[in-house]
């Protein structure tokens, strides 16, 4: 559908996304039904939700979590969640020693399977630059402290092997079931840049 | 190669401002753009280094002003083009008929 | 050509395009091995950052053998050898004022290292 004024004064961007879609559509490059799919996939199916469940089960089954840290791809595969982007996962067990946090200083490598498509911060030059030589001063923009006897521990994700954070499982959570517990990992906590919410911070958990 | 996606360690670029409660996309044209370029990448003709490559050969300044699917979005034109598949000519007419609304 | 058709889209990403090559690659170092990082300036593709050219960290990890982004971007040669997460201390990458507790680790491959 063409509409003039609809068009008339689109920026440059938007212009050449619409160029190349109709050029390489009239081509038979790209089938546009494949393109909604793929959009459907990312903006509606996959996402953060995936990660949480793989934190809550490594919280309530132990053996769960040690397969997960000695060879995350199968285990995280238990759950369904693999493919593009996730190829080759790495899980990182954070503790009162050492804190871990993962950046991709080069471009925005990131786990789909499990956190669904970066945040535009997480693809940000300031992210991007400051994760590695000031990693508490990044943390603490994010509204986290440490303790300094806490060793940061910062993954720059340069190869195709994908990092998660499995964060500390909350105090007070004691008794919680899985699903409940899933409600706790935040997104930001299995980046690193975050902590889980505490049981009080949920209204509709116990 | 030294460009300005090489980050790591860089002083003056601001704060990190993560927005809460964020959408997957902000704009339609990123939705078209991520997908073209998984699309276009299925096609077989380059590697995601080379994608990430072509990201990388942005002119520094620009590089640092422009967003992440922007990125995408020149990255993916420049392998179009060096593949044969479309011209920076076809590209150039194909945008001045949307924009007048010759064509959708 | 491949064209990507819809009813593909879930079995292609489900698939995935793993960088992991089933292959066995003499491995140059095992975890607990310093090494030193090449400094280099290539201007072809690298995944070696410059903060980290020249610097000597720790073998923590050895992931497997995987291609070689930089000649894999040039030519497309796979070139497999061996990835390694290596670790350094804040104190090497950025000098003296940096924490003395907290580290960067990086994944690189067997052409970044030497032994230190």
């Amino acid at each position: 559908m063409s509409d003039r004024h609809e068009h008339a004064h689109l920026p440059d961007t938007v212009l050449r996304v619409k160029a190349l879609e109709s050029l390489l559509v009239e081509k038979g490059l790209v089938d546009p039904a494949a393109l909604d799919t793929l959009i459907e996939t990312y903006e509606h199916k996959v996402g953060p939700r995936n990660g949480s469940r793989v934190v809550a089960r490594a919280w309530s089954d132990p053996d769960f979590k040690q397969r997960l840290l000695r060879n995350a791809s199968a285990a995280i595969a238990e759950l369904g969640f693999t493919g593009r982007q996730g190829e080759d996962m790495v899980v990182l067990e954070n503790s009162e020693k050492v804190h871990n946090m993962v950046v991709c200083t080069l471009c925005s490598c990131y786990p789909w399977p499990v956190l669904g498509l970066p945040p535009v911060w997480y693809k940000s030059a300031p992210y991007r630059a400051r994760a590695v030589i000031d990693p508490r001063g990044v943390l603490k923009e994010f509204g986290v402290e440490l303790p300094e006897t806490t060793e940061i521990r910062v993954w720059d994700s340069t190869a195709e092997v994908r990092y998660l954070v499995l964060p500390m499982r909350p105090r007070d959570s004691e008794g919680m079931d899985e699903e409940a517990l899933a409600e706790l990992v935040t997104r930001d906590s299995m980046i690193g840049t975050g902590l889980p919410l505490s049981p009080s911070q949920v209204p509709s958990s116990k | 190669m030294n460009g300005a996606h090489d980050l790591g360690g860089m002083h003056r670029l601001g704060p990190i401002n993560p927005e809460s409660n964020e959408p997957v996309f902000h704009q339609e044209w990123e939705r078209r753009c991520f997908a073209l370029t998984l699309a276009c990448g299925f096609l077989g003709e380059w590697n995601l280094d080379m994608s990430r490559r072509a990201r990388e050969r942005m002119h520094p300044a620009k590089y640092l002003q422009t967003s992440y699917y922007e990125h995408w979005l020149i990255g993916l034109q420049t392998l179009l083009v060096e593949k044969g598949l479309l011209t920076e000519e076809e590209i150039a007419r194909r945008m001045s008929e949307i924009g007048k609304g010759e064509t959708s | 050509m491949r064209v990507l058709r819809a009813s593909d889209v879930g079995k292609v990403l489900l698939k995935g395009g793993p960088a992991r090559v089933d292959t066995q690659v003499p491995a140059k170092f095992k975890p607990g091995d310093e090494v030193v990082t090449r400094n280099m300036s290539p201007e072809g593709h690298t995944r070696l950052p410059r903060y980290a050219r020249g610097r000597r960290g720790v073998v923590k990890r050895h992931h497997g053998v995987f291609i070689f982004p930089d000649t894999h971007a040039a030519n497309g040669d796979k070139n497999p050898q061996n990835l390694y997460s290596v670790c350094f201390t804040a104190r090497e990458l950025w000098g003296e004022p940096a924490s003395e507790i907290d580290k960067v680790n990086i994944d690189l491959w067997d052409d970044y290292l030497d032994r230190a």
